[in-house]
């Protein structure tokens, strides 16, 4: 199982399957929402905000 | 002065819109014209082999996944193909139209949305590599320009960001802010429906007026691409654009049907 931490709170966060950049989940210890940035190594960062999320 | 848009899905007469607009061009009517390129821009992905992706977002807006391959698909059919044949079709017609994209003398600059959420396989993604982008600024004064010498502007949704990047725009809410930089009286969007359905596709629930203060209670009774119309709709209409019409381009007069208020009027 790949596991990494969470860049918020530190907390443990474990996928059920192989994480794929770009990959939204949330921290279940904060609940900060991550993206994947990195698979091999896993990195999480904090996912971006904005106002608008969809394309045109 | 009305802005039209003129949608990019199949079924739309150009036949009737170009001639409408010349008629109404020639009766004094002063016109700026938006298109899309859907349809063709699909075509002509499936052509090269290099087919479009449609995307989803978690809020249930789709678009076209606009890597830069894409972008330059796009780019031929918009600018090269749409733009250029709707400026034939008028200028057949004895209108001085005149072609022109977003990116052209900055007609419409904006931000690049680098960084767009998906649903794919039932997870929710980051895309970083799209070239599409949200208008946020019009060179009025070039459109005013352009509309005084008597010409008739045909514009190509595409935008530039603020970084100078060609962006895919969506026509609807790009012809929106058009409208309201150059203070059109309306904005017309034409589509291949009656306009908005309550119960979609069924034309007799067509819904005839809605309060601009409803508008954007509206965007529920919205299928698909009707809810980016309804958002336009909507934009203008804080622009202070007084009236927007949603009608039908399949039919002979669909800018006339719309200026006698035929459609779904919101104002």
């Amino acid at each position: 199982m790949n596991t990494a931490e969470c860049p918020e709170c530190g907390g443990a966060i474990s996928f059920q399957s192989a994480p794929i950049r770009g990959e939204i989940i949330s921290c279940p210890d904060c609940g900060a929402e991550l993206e994947v940035v990195n698979e091999n190594p896993l990195e999480l960062d904090l996912a971006p905000q904005e106002e608008e999320d969809w394309g045109e | 002065m009305i802005t039209i848009k003129i949608g990019g899905s199949r079924g739309i007469n150009m036949d009737y819109v170009c001639d409408d607009a010349a008629e109404l061009h020639k009766a004094g009517q002063k016109i700026i014209l938006v298109h899309g390129a859907g349809n063709e821009a699909n075509e002509l992905g499936e052509k090269v082999g290099y087919p479009a992706k449609h995307v989803t977002s978690p809020q249930g807006f789709s678009w076209r996944y606009t890597d830069r391959q894409t972008l330059e698909i796009y780019t031929m059919a918009a600018v090269g193909k749409i733009n250029t044949f709707l400026v034939e079709a008028l200028q057949k017609r004895g209108v001085n139209a005149l072609g022109l994209s977003g990116v052209s003398g900055r007609v419409m600059e904006g931000t690049r949305k680098d960084a767009v959420r998906i649903i794919e396989g039932g997870k929710q993604r980051i895309l970083r590599d799209d070239y599409t982008g949200r208008v946020e600024k019009v060179n009025a004064e070039l459109l005013r320009a352009l509309l005084d010498m008597n010409y008739l502007p045909v514009i190509a949704p595409l935008a530039i960001s603020y970084q100078g990047d060609a962006m895919n725009v969506d026509g609807d809410r790009a012809a929106a802010i058009i409208a309201g930089a150059v203070g059109a009286e309306k904005l017309i969007i034409l589509t291949n429906v009656v306009g908005l359905m309550k119960n979609f596709p069924d034309e007799s629930s067509l819904i005839t007026h809605i309060d601009k203060r409803q508008v954007e209670a509206s965007i529920d009774f919205a299928e698909g691409r009707m809810k980016k119309k309804v958002l336009g709709a909507s934009e203008a209409l804080k622009l202070g654009v007084p009236q927007v019409v949603f009608a039908d381009g399949r039919v002979e007069h669909p800018i006339q049907n719309a200026l006698a208020a035929k459609g779904t009027v919101i104002e």
